[in-house]
């Protein structure tokens, strides 16, 4: 996707419910391969965590200069992929809230298989002033 | 496999994160993204870190991959979730120790459903993750 199409991210701006729509791929043995080198776990059958869905559909849609840091993850499991299928992702923002001064958002995406088998739920919490949690993490 | 029961401790793994895994992690992505974990120079701009973080992402799979071979594949390939809240960041050097405890057990319609939680610390001592992951067991 070229970055004209891109809206510029304005936290003030988003609204919860927002779709980020769906976007498809490939997943191919190669990107296995490599998540399972990258986690050193030579059964992990879930390389779609190292897509990252949720990120990946809010990147589709957002030019985000502000940049992010995720602050929680859940995941939900229902099928391993297979390699070889195309996978369908949906994503929109969840939720969004303040905390403690910090603005967060909730990002969720849904995959699927191109035979409708769903095999992954995702949220991300995501703060949108990284700087924060840099200082924080830095003590 | 042995009956599961509340203070069940799971076998725990230990990762060397080096950035080679932290950019073969980024490297499984469909984007061709430049962020905190693959550029030193946005991590700086951005965490005002001298280096790249790991994706909180692979504490998840970490995770994921304790409860897999606690529970057994098939359980946590079809009902598995985990949950975690990121308190410190992983960096090249840093080893993580992944922990869990069973802490719930709980008759469903669909089997066993078993609450663990997890625990995600470095060398240091320092938790950098924590939080909970599930897994229904027939």
């Amino acid at each position: 996707m070229s970055e004209e199409s891109l809206k510029d991210f304005v936290y003030d701006n988003v609204v919860i419910g927002e779709t980020l729509g769906t976007y498809s791929y490939v997943l191919t043995e190669e990107m296995l391969d490599t998540f399972r080198k990258a986690v050193e776990d030579p059964e992990a059958r879930f390389p779609t965590l190292g897509v990252k869905h949720d990120a990946t559909a809010f990147a589709m849609v957002y030019d985000d200069k502000v940049g992010t840091v995720n602050a929680g993850n859940e995941v939900e499991f229902f099928n391993p992929p297979i390699p070889g299928k195309k996978i369908i992702v949906t994503g929109k923002i969840q939720d969004k809230y303040t905390k403690r001064d910090n603005p967060y958002i909730v990002i969720e995406a849904t995959a699927e298989d191109e035979d409708g088998r769903l095999i992954e739920k995702l949220r991300t919490y995501q703060i949108k002033k990284p700087e924060v949690l840099g200082k924080k993490w830095q003590k | 496999m042995a009956e599961i029961k509340i203070d069940d401790v799971l076998p725990s793994v230990s990762k060397t994160i080096t950035q080679e895994k932290i950019e073969l992690f980024e490297d499984c992505g469909i984007l061709d993204r430049q962020n905190i974990h693959n550029n030193p120079e946005i991590a700086r701009e951005r965490l005002k870190f001298d280096h790249p973080i790991a994706s909180g992402r692979m504490s998840v799979t970490y995770a994921a991959e304790i409860i897999r071979k606690f529970v057994g594949e098939d359980a946590f390939h079809h009902s598995g979730t985990v949950n975690l809240k990121y308190l410190k960041p992983l960096i090249q050097g840093d080893t993580v120790n992944v922990s869990g405890t069973v802490v719930a057990t709980e008759e469903i319609d669909t089997g066993l459903l078993v609450t663990i939680n997890i625990q995600c610390e470095n060398q240091n001592g320092e938790k950098t993750a924590i939080g909970q992951g599930t897994a229904v067991v027939k």
